[in-house]
């Protein structure tokens, strides 16, 4: 017997969350700290947290993300 | 620090607008701050001092790190993710939660900048008291 029309749409949307969910669980997984400079004409650089500068980079950004605090709740 | 070309003067008042816009358009923020000329801060979500001299020292490093005076910054840590940017004497600072949408992101930010030097930041952010602006959102704000 076919299924109910309904049930093929809740699986595919079902289906479709599921895949999102998983993109950006791997996306998490894969995403190590970085430190990227932008610069004129489009040019961009990134750090690494190794280097000297990306270490300095990364000390000034901890000092404003500790200034900044938590998420204030809604 | 801003970049070297300052143009006009922005008032504290209209900053906090474009502050308290940027706070009710970014869900994940956590904090922000703008920078006028000469590193005053002109706005920011808690102690400006602290806020001042942070995103000093903040331009200072990257300018040293990139060779020259950056135009963005974005550093993602394992507490959170900072961005910054400058524009006409102007800077912008936020630090996010981790995983934003970073072009958003920098988008609303380069634009609240580029609005502030246009000096129509109080009638261009409108902060209605049901929370939204629709007439920003829809990108008609001329």
């Amino acid at each position: 017997m076919a299924p109910k029309p309904h049930r093929v749409l809740l699986d595919r949307v079902s289906g479709y969350a599921d895949e999102a969910a998983a993109y950006m669980r791997r996306r998490r997984a894969s995403r190590r700290p970085f430190a990227r400079l932008y610069l004129s004409g489009g040019r961009a650089e990134d750090h690494a947290a190794d280097s000297v500068a990306g270490g300095e980079l990364f000390v000034a950004a901890g000092k404003l993300i500790e200034l900044a605090g938590k998420r204030p709740k809604p | 620090m801003p970049d070297d070309a300052a143009t006009g003067t922005v008032s504290g008042d209209a900053a906090e607008g474009a502050l308290a816009f940027l706070t009710e358009m970014t869900p994940d923020l956590r904090g922000a701050a703008i920078v006028g000329p000469g590193g005053a801060v002109l706005a920011a979500s808690g102690d400006s001092d602290r806020w001042g001299e942070d995103v000093v020292a903040l331009f200072a490093v990257a300018d040293r790190a990139g060779g020259e005076p950056v135009e963005q910054v974005h550093i993602g840590a394992e507490q959170g993710e900072v961005f910054a940017l400058r524009h006409a004497g102007l800077a912008i600072i936020a630090v996010t939660e981790r995983f934003p949408l970073a072009s958003l992101t920098f988008f609303d930010m380069r634009s609240l900048l580029r609005d502030l030097v246009a000096e129509k930041p109080l009638a261009a952010f409108p902060l209605p008291e049901d929370g939204k602006n629709d007439q920003r959102r829809a990108g008609g704000d001329d």
